[in-house]
């Protein structure tokens, strides 16, 4: 499907657990394998709750796993320590749903995005007004814009800056959690559009957390499904209507279509997704399922190779032992 | 039923939504969309007299079947809300008192509306919750609003503006913070109001594969005012109005457009 020598992350065996109340523990992520192609888009999709940002701030070391690896170039992230994970971390930027939690409401704009910059030495302070006009020329913003401040600004031109301090370190691989699902349509039309001009020109890999399965499969080169900490379909972004898995499956039926027929009823699951504190033994999907049978509720399905490229953790496509 | 006529909206005489116009009969479904700050919440919360920070109807009138609501008193009011015409919001449950339990609520709700014992305006409660598909509405009732997710809340919050059959239901995104599949369930649930008890429903969303699978009519805003209105095919199908074009091309669509 991809080129192994494009692949520079590969997450393996990762698990996280949380203390909760009454000595429980809630399993957030539960041996996920997945892997981060150059120059392409991983979507991570799943309901709130399943554990994607969870996943996802292990890679930019926000948070460890309990278990696993993630190899970065080779290294293991998960046990990277001082300098070598200060220079590490340069490589891998994020891009949060509200940037402004991560902007200094009283730092200029040309500021906010030539910090990091000049954290790790790569320009002197009197290349900043350059460099700043560059970065906002690059996100298709005014040059002028760096003498602005944040709240000056709309939520799209914010999520502008964002991405803009993120590609300045030129790194290997953005995460975007749900960076684009505060924003109106047509702003979050031109955003992607962007990002997806940026991944082309500087070949960098993106994982991009939503919930919305429209937007993901217009520009994910591959597409996980997370359920209740699992993954349980990874397949082509093009594929999605060749999607297997019943609860991505449900997940399309429950999409709403300007091209959809609208005398379709709607099929929805009525029943509750179970608690993280309570993920049944067996497959996660087992309560929700309609295909439900006695080997769900024993073995947790492992994922299996139906297609190049596409993989579906369910009974009905596993091998018999 | 309903009729919006030439309504202009001041919030500090400050016009916000101008010369807006509609109106929706019986069992009709019409759904306002818009990019934020077009002003869709400002119209549905004139209709219900709600209007926040001093905001006012200085021109234009509104009737609810024939009679002008402009002019009603606050006492007019307390009997029409919650019973012939009812509201839900984007999350019912920063509505609900957070430190009551949803039973305490529920009958308190009912009891101010209509004469009934404690014990029956229980039994009203939990009848309610079980047809908006909540299972074990007695648990409900005694739960807490922290102890229930997004979507059921939400259900507790249309169940409740559902109690007394309203003619009009006003909706304010009530599923944009919900996941897709507690999405559909809520949109069904809409539906079914409308095919049940023959509610007139207006729905503001941003989701535009929502108000096109729900309305009869789509009204678009832009700016405090009406960019386009019709059918939904009209509006789906019409290629007229730039703005409505832009604003479809927009949305992201199953087996659409592709960027890469
Ligand atoms: N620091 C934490 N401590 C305890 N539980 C957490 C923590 N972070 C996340 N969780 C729990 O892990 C689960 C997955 O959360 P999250 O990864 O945020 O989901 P998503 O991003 O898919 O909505 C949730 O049940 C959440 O409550
Ligand atoms: N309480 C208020 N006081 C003053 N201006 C308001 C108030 N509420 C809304 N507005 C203004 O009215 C316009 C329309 O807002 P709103 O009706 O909330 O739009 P929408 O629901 O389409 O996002 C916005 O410009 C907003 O700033
Ligand atoms: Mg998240
Ligand atoms: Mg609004």
């Amino acid at each position: 499907m991809f080129d192994e020598k494009d692949m520079i992350l590969e997450a393996k065996h990762v698990t996280r657990r949380f203390p909760a109340s009454g000595g429980r523990e809630l399993t957030a992520c539960q041996d996920i394998n997945l892997k981060f192609y150059r120059g392409k888009t991983l979507g991570l999709i799943g309901e709130s709750g399943c554990g994607k940002s969870t996943f996802m701030r292990f890679l930019v070391r926000l948070d460890v796993p309990t278990e696993g690896e993630i190899l970065f170039k080779g290294k293991d992230l998960t046990k990277l320590k001082g300098e070598e994970l200060r220079q590490t971390r340069q490589y891998i930027q994020m891009v949060f749903q509200d940037p402004s939690g991560s902007f200094n409401p009283k730092m200029k704009i040309r500021d906010i995005i030539c910090e990091p910059l000049l954290n790790f030495g790569r320009i002197k302070p009197s290349e900043k007004d350059v460099v700043a006009r560059k970065f906002l020329e690059a996100v298709e913003l005014p040059g002028d814009f760096a003498d602005r401040y944040p709240h000056n600004m709309s939520g799209g031109q914010r999520q502008r800056i964002a991405i803009a301090r993120a590609i300045a370190l030129e790194p290997e691989l953005i995460i975007m959690d749900e960076a684009t699902c505060a924003l109106d349509v047509s702003v979050q039309k031109t955003i992607i559009e962007l990002v997806c001009r940026l991944q082309k020109e500087k070949k960098i890999a993106i994982g991009f957390i939503a919930h919305d399965l429209g937007l993901i499969q217009a520009f994910a080169h591959q597409i996980a499904v997370m359920y209740l900490g699992t993954i349980v379909e990874i397949l082509p972004g093009e594929d999605v209507d060749k999607a297997q898995h019943p609860y991505t499956k449900a997940l399309l039926s429950a999409v709403f279509d300007m091209n959809m027929d609208f005398t379709k009823k709607i099929e929805s699951i009525d029943s509750e997704i179970p608690s993280p504190l309570d993920v049944p033994s067996g497959c996660p999907f087992q309560t929700r399922c309609d295909h439900c049978m006695e080997r769900c509720r024993q073995e947790r399905p492992a994922l299996t190779e139906i297609k190049p490229g596409h993989e579906v953790a369910c009974h009905i496509f596993g091998r018999e032992e | 039923m309903l009729e919006i006529k030439n309504v202009t909206i001041s919030y500090q005489d400050r016009p916000t939504v101008k010369d807006f116009s509609m109106s929706l009969k019986e069992k009709e479904i019409a759904s306002l969309v818009g990019e934020s700050g077009s002003g869709k919440t400002t119209v549905i919360r004139a209709v219900l007299g709600l209007l926040a920070g001093g905001g006012r109807v200085t021109e234009g009138d509104i009737l609810f079947e024939g009679t002008s609501l402009l002019k009603n008193t606050p006492d007019q009011w307390r009997r029409l809300r919650g019973t012939d015409i009812s509201m839900i919001f984007q999350d019912s449950g920063a509505m609900l008192n957070p430190i009551r339990k949803i039973g305490d609520v529920f009958v308190e709700y009912i009891r101010t509306h209509e004469n009934m014992s404690k014990g029956e305006a229980w039994k009203k409660g939990v009848e309610m919750l079980e047809r908006m598909r909540l299972p074990s509405g007695d648990n409900i009732m005694r739960s807490y609003p922290f102890q229930l997710s997004g979507g059921m809340r939400q259900r507790v919050g249309i169940a409740m503006a559902m109690t007394f059959q309203p003619k009009l239901l006003l909706a304010d995104e009530p599923t944009s913070a919900l996941d897709v599949t507690t999405q559909a369930q809520i949109v069904r649930q809409m539906m079914e109001l409308r095919d049940e008890y023959g509610t007139s429903i207006i729905i503001v969303t941003h989701n535009l594969g929502v108000a096109a699978y729900m309305s009869d009519w789509i009204i678009v805003m832009k700016d405090g005012r009406i960019s386009d209105s019709g059918d939904r095919d009209a509006i789906l199908n019409g290629n007229h109005n730039d703005y409505t074009r832009k604003l479809l091309e927009a949305v992201p669509s199953l087996g659409g457009e592709r960027y890469v």
